[in-house]
């Protein structure tokens, strides 16, 4: 058996272990940058490099040699070929070549009972066509741009595929499959209804907004669902909405279906790793009823606090501040590492992760030797 | 087959057994073979169609 493969058994253990809930051999680590870091960390062209995927593999390598993780780094599932060749309007590339998301309205108020009839034909009869230009037109055009989209996603997801598995095979990190999903009433926030949109339903049309939750709900699943759940695997969910609501309109309106989400797929052997957006504290309770060793990830809140109220029952992670990377010293960005280690890693259920990803990197900045410092810090002294 | 599609209630979304309705000359033939590639791109139509909206 090879190094590489042999690390990558074990790394696999310490995530089997973390996420049944057994204390693993130490912390597991994953590096918050993302592949717009490392393309620009190997000195690349991020327009040119996201269009041209081969000059990726390079990038990759380094970027997998220089920066201590259990776990494959970067990745990213805004490529920008196939928004282009859609004439994409909610994801855009800037000027300068990060995807953006710029705030868009793809279902009017008045289409709500359109929508609760039947969501999915009403993404692709009404929303598409509204947020991807491509999508008008002659149905013959619109056959055409789907078809060229498709496939150029296809290639492109095919290639990154290639090169996470050589890095794999090459860096022995754990071999996990994933999927994303949202919950419902983010899904009807994010390209849907917009926040400022939203925002309104919830006090004009409360009903509806519920019942449109309702109705998006198994295709909710069924995107979060991986094709052979299994425990070394997450699905994914970014959580957004919550922290803006008041406690009423949470329990009415995100919870119920959110809570069904997440249940189902626990009952089907699919671990889950939430990315808790923002500051939930005050939710802290309603998290502690998801089903066992759901994964939280955390933005902002109080490490001490949650620790205490979901460790021992759920997986913790986050809370580290990716700003203090680029505004503390070496020294400062240990120290912090060191502060969640001691009240986070106690009794195991802790995966390092932090506060958000990593996207831009400054020129001669700071963050590089200091994320440098404190991912080899989290790996050599998370030791249980 | 992923989950929820039981529930989906759409035209643009076919199970198995819904295709195999509307595509009667497939019956007797090697529908295991068949069945599980059909599902594999209805499925995979349906991821892509839904990540564009996350």
């Amino acid at each position: 058996m090879t190094d590489a493969v042999s690390l990558t058994n074990e790394r696999n253990q310490m995530f089997r272990d973390l996420f049944s809930g057994k204390t693993p051999k130490r912390v597991p680590v994953s590096n918050p940058a993302t592949q717009d870091f490392a393309i620009q960390y190997a000195g690349l062209d991020l327009v040119e490099s996201q269009w041209d995927l081969t000059k990726l593999e390079p990038v990759y390598d380094k970027f997998c040699q220089d920066f201590k993780t259990d776990t494959y780094p970067g990745g990213s599932i805004r490529i920008p070929s196939h928004y282009q060749l859609l004439g994409s309007t909610p994801i855009i590339m800037s000027s300068s070549g990060f995807m953006q998301h710029p705030e868009v309205v793809g279902l009017l108020a008045e289409e709500y009972d359109q929508f609760i009839a039947s969501p999915y034909d009403c993404i692709i009869e009404t929303i598409l066509p509204r947020l991807y230009t491509e999508f008008n037109g002659q149905p013959g055009k619109v056959a055409m741009a789907l078809a060229k989209a498709m496939r150029a996603h296809s290639d492109d997801m095919a290639y990154l595929g290639t090169i996470r598995a050589k890095m794999n095979a090459k860096y022995g990190f754990a071999t996990m499959g994933a999927a994303l999903t949202e919950a419902p009433f983010d899904f009807m926030a994010d390209f849907l209804r917009s926040f400022k949109g939203i925002s309104g339903d919830v006090r004009r049309y409360p009903d509806k907004v519920s019942a449109a939750c309702e109705a998006v709900l198994p295709l909710m699943v069924k995107k979060g669902t991986l094709p052979n759940p299994s425990m070394l695997g997450y699905t994914f969910i970014p959580l957004h909405m919550a922290p803006y609501l008041r406690d009423k309109d949470f329990a009415a309106l995100y919870w119920p279906t959110f809570k069904k989400l997440i249940e189902t797929l626990a009952e089907m052997g699919q671990t889950v790793q939430l990315f808790v957006e923002n500051d939930w504290m005050r939710y802290l309770d309603y998290l502690y009823e998801l089903p066992e060793n759901t994964i939280m990830r955390f933005e902002y809140g109080d490490p001490k606090l949650v620790k205490e109220k979901l460790g021992n029952k759920h997986i913790i992670s986050g809370f580290y501040p990716i700003t203090l990377l680029q505004t503390g010293t070496k020294q400062q960005c240990v120290d912090k590492a060191k502060e969640l280690l001691d009240i986070l890693a106690p009794g195991g259920r802790y995966w390092w992760q932090a506060d958000k990803s990593i996207i831009n990197l400054e020129a001669n900045g700071p963050v590089v030797e200091n994320l440098k410092a404190v991912l080899e810090y989290v790996y050599e002294n998370g030791v249980y | 087959m992923l989950g929820g599609e039981e529930t989906m209630d759409s035209k643009y979304y076919l199970t198995w057994e819904e295709y195999l309705t509307e595509h009667p000359e497939l019956e007797g033939k090697s529908t295991q073979a068949i069945a599980s590639k059909i599902q594999k791109y209805e499925d995979a139509m349906f991821t892509f169609i839904m990540d564009l909206l996350l």
